[in-house]
């Protein structure tokens, strides 16, 4: 209570107003205890009160307070921001005159500067000391709104900015580990996926030497449509999340731009060790479309209906270190060595036992519960075994270590 | 959540999961079909666990269908595993094998109350196959790793105080939102009043032993040490010097393993459930 006092005090001070410190806490009192009027609002309605007894008219509707970017958690907020201007946009909108990336020394955030507003063009790489902005929140991010009540004033020092984290950088698909990034991907288009939704123009993976990624192209972006194959220089786009899962969108701010240069995809291996956790349906023999390669299921292709399939041998697993799991999958090549069991062997094998699961079965027992160290690139939620191997059996020196560490722990 | 992604099987060493009675379901909406998760003292949430050790007997303990109970030992305790018709393949694995021999099971742990109020955890197993006994020592480093991790968040979480009607049945709410692994910290501290030392010594206990089996089988270059882990190994592998306290125990954790009825202090009524202490062991 003493604290909110003061920071009235200060304010009713800077307007040379002058008010006993229990006359405050009374109309504080009864907005709190009374009224359970959150501390922030009743601070604000208290500030008014004493602002309009004596005839100040508050510009905005509360008294904007100088932040820094990063202490901007709520939205509605009015605050004063001293800012570089690190980036520029296109607006999306004619409401919006200006819109961008301004920062801090704590970070950097995005600004719109609506028409109405009137206001001056800001200019990129300038320094400004904004005021009475209005804070906003969009899906967990925060941007500030200049509207009619909001002033510029332009600084004559630097602001000093964090490097913006929300300017796109060149980054390669391993890199992209945060949702919300802005990026520039030098990328292959892999697959494209039928669009599943009206929002979406374009659909499906891109990939450069580091892996491949989902990509969305929204149909309110009004972009061109990319081509299976070609490679690209994709400007601007967004990182997002679902599920541990990262993937790229494609908006209005993005460029595409072609590239002459074929990107290769994928050589560049992640790896992951663990106990191997589940042989998933789908593994051993099973037969594919001649068309199109993909898996049948029970001698129908999802796109050529039935065909008569060409036999392959490939393992679905699951590995698990105890905290992440990883999805794998192993070809041909590497299932026949690690199982023993060459593609004619295994047919033969399901011939003699009238059953394909024999096959299933026979993973199951060589791999289950088994403890693997792998490489490979990823294909979006699978990694794509390279080289398996068992991981070395424990040595002394492993246990003493731990034992060591468990001690002083 | 619109989405499914599979759940991690956590490493606990039997002991830990023999001292787990809080079950809980999570999800978005608590409706039947929430996941149902254990919270051991060390503050894992487990919807499925991982576990490597020596099957030591299997039974079909079913009437007209088969209903196999295998237990799984490993250096801290048991666990019972079962496979009934509704997991033929593991049933039938089961079925085939023989006991002793080392075995990898995954499975969603289960809390069972009887009549008269004790609560029995064992493993529904999705999968169980033979493993060699490398496999069994990486689980053994795996799980040490792992609980020591845990044990280390645990220091930095504060018990909560929480509505008190816990209870291992179904009908229990949680949280409205899946909780976060310092939530689950808290809760674990709340719960079980976990006691930190306890579980590094039984850690330290596994580790020992697993050290003595090593040394055992690494004769030639390490004569020296495997000649006293031998004598040691032999008679108690897992009473080791590191924690004087617990030599009178045996390789197996305190609740003997013939009498899993009666490895749990009988409360008199639900509301006693969350009272248990398993902490008054050590």
């Amino acid at each position: 209570m003493k604290e909110l006092v003061d920071q009235i005090q200060a304010r009713l001070r800077d307007q040379k107003i002058e008010i006993s410190d229990e006359d405050i806490e009374s109309r504080l009192k009864k907005l709190i205890v009374d009224f359970r009027v959150p501390e922030g609002e009743a601070r604000r309605s208290v500030l008014n009160y004493f602002f309009k007894e004596h005839g100040i008219v508050p510009q905005a509707r509360a008294g904007s307070e100088k932040v820094k970017i990063a202490e901007i958690k709520e939205s509605g907020k009015w605050v004063d921001l001293e800012v570089k201007v690190l980036d520029l946009w296109e607006p999306a909108s004619q409401t919006i005159s200006q819109t961008g990336l301004v920062g801090d020394i704590t970070g950097s955030m995005k600004f719109v500067k609506w028409s109405k507003s009137e206001l001056p063009n800001l200019e990129l790489g300038r320094s400004y000391l904004l005021k009475k902005l209005v804070t906003d929140e969009f899906q967990g991010r925060f941007s500030v709104k200049l509207n009619r009540t909001s002033q510029i004033e332009p600084l004559d020092v630097d602001v000093e900015a964090k490097p913006a984290s929300k300017s796109a950088k060149p980054v390669t698909i391993m890199e992209i580990n945060e949702p919300g990034q802005w990026v520039d991907i030098k990328v292959k288009v892999a697959q494209l996926w039928e669009a599943n939704s009206e929002a979406i123009s374009q659909s499906g993976l891109v990939g450069d030497e580091t892996g491949t990624i989902k990509f969305v192209k929204w149909v309110k972006a009004d972009l061109p449509d990319l081509e299976d194959g070609k490679s690209y220089l994709l400007k601007n786009l967004v990182t997002d999340e679902f599920q541990g899962r990262f993937s790229v969108k494609l908006n209005r701010t993005s460029q595409i731009e072609p590239l002459d240069v074929d990107v290769v995809i994928g050589s560049i291996a992640a790896e992951f060790s663990g106990a191997l956790v589940d042989v998933q349906k789908g593994s051993g023999l099973i037969k594919r479309c001649p068309v199109c390669k993909r898996s049948l299921a029970k001698g129908v292709c999802s796109d050529h209906g039935k065909v008569d399939g060409t036999y392959d041998l490939r393992i679905k697993a699951v590995l698990d270190d105890g905290r992440r799991v990883q999805d794998v999958l192993v070809n041909r090549e590497t299932t026949e060595r690690l199982i023993n069991l060459t593609l004619e062997e295994a047919k033969q094998m399901a011939m003699e036992a009238l059953d394909h699961e024999v096959v299933h079965s026979l993973i199951e027992s060589k791999l289950m519960g088994r403890y693997y160290s792998i490489t490979g690139p990823r294909m979006d939620r699978y990694l794509l075994v390279e080289s398996i191997n068992e991981i070395p059996p424990v040595s002394l020196t492993h246990v003493d270590e731990l034992i060591t560490a468990a001690e002083v722990a | 959540m619109a989405g499914f992604s599979r759940e991690v099987a956590k490493r606990i060493f039997a002991e830990e999961l023999k001292s787990s009675n809080y079950s809980f379901r999570d999800g978005e909406d608590q409706h039947q079909y929430a996941p149902s998760y254990l919270l051991t003292p060390t503050g894992a949430k487990c919807n499925r666990v991982f576990v490597v050790g020596t099957l030591t007997e299997k039974d079909d303990i079913g009437g007209d269908t088969e209903y196999w109970r295998g237990r799984v030992v490993d250096p801290t305790g048991s666990i019972l595993i079962y496979a009934g018709q509704y997991q033929p393949e593991a049933a039938q694995i089961l079925a085939n094998m023989e006991a002793p021999s080392y075995v990898a099971v995954v499975g969603k742990p289960n809390l069972y109350q009887t009549d008269d109020g004790n609560i029995i955890i064992s493993l529904r197993a999705e999968s169980i196959q033979r493993v060699d006994e490398n496999t069994r020592n990486q689980w053994i480093l795996d799980t040490a790793r792992r609980t020591l991790e845990r044990l280390e968040a645990l220091k930095n979480a504060r018990p909560v105080p929480v509505s008190s009607d816990f209870a291992t049945a179904d009908s229990v709410p949680a949280s409205s939102s899946s909780s976060t692994p310092a939530q689950d910290n808290d809760r674990a501290l709340q719960h079980y009043h976990t006691d930190i030392e306890h579980f590094r010594q039984m850690v330290l206990r596994a580790l020992s032993s697993l050290k003595a089996d090593l040394a055992k089988s690494d004769m030639p270059p390490e004569t020296k040490i495997a000649k006293s882990a031998i004598a040691e190994g032999e008679k108690k592998p897992a009473a080791t010097p590191t924690a004087p306290e617990e030599m009178p125990s045996s390789r197996k954790s305190k609740p003997k393993k013939s009498e899993p009825n009666n490895t749990w202090p009988a409360p008199e009524n639900e509301e006693e459930v969350e009272t248990i202490n398993f902490g008054k062991k050590s």
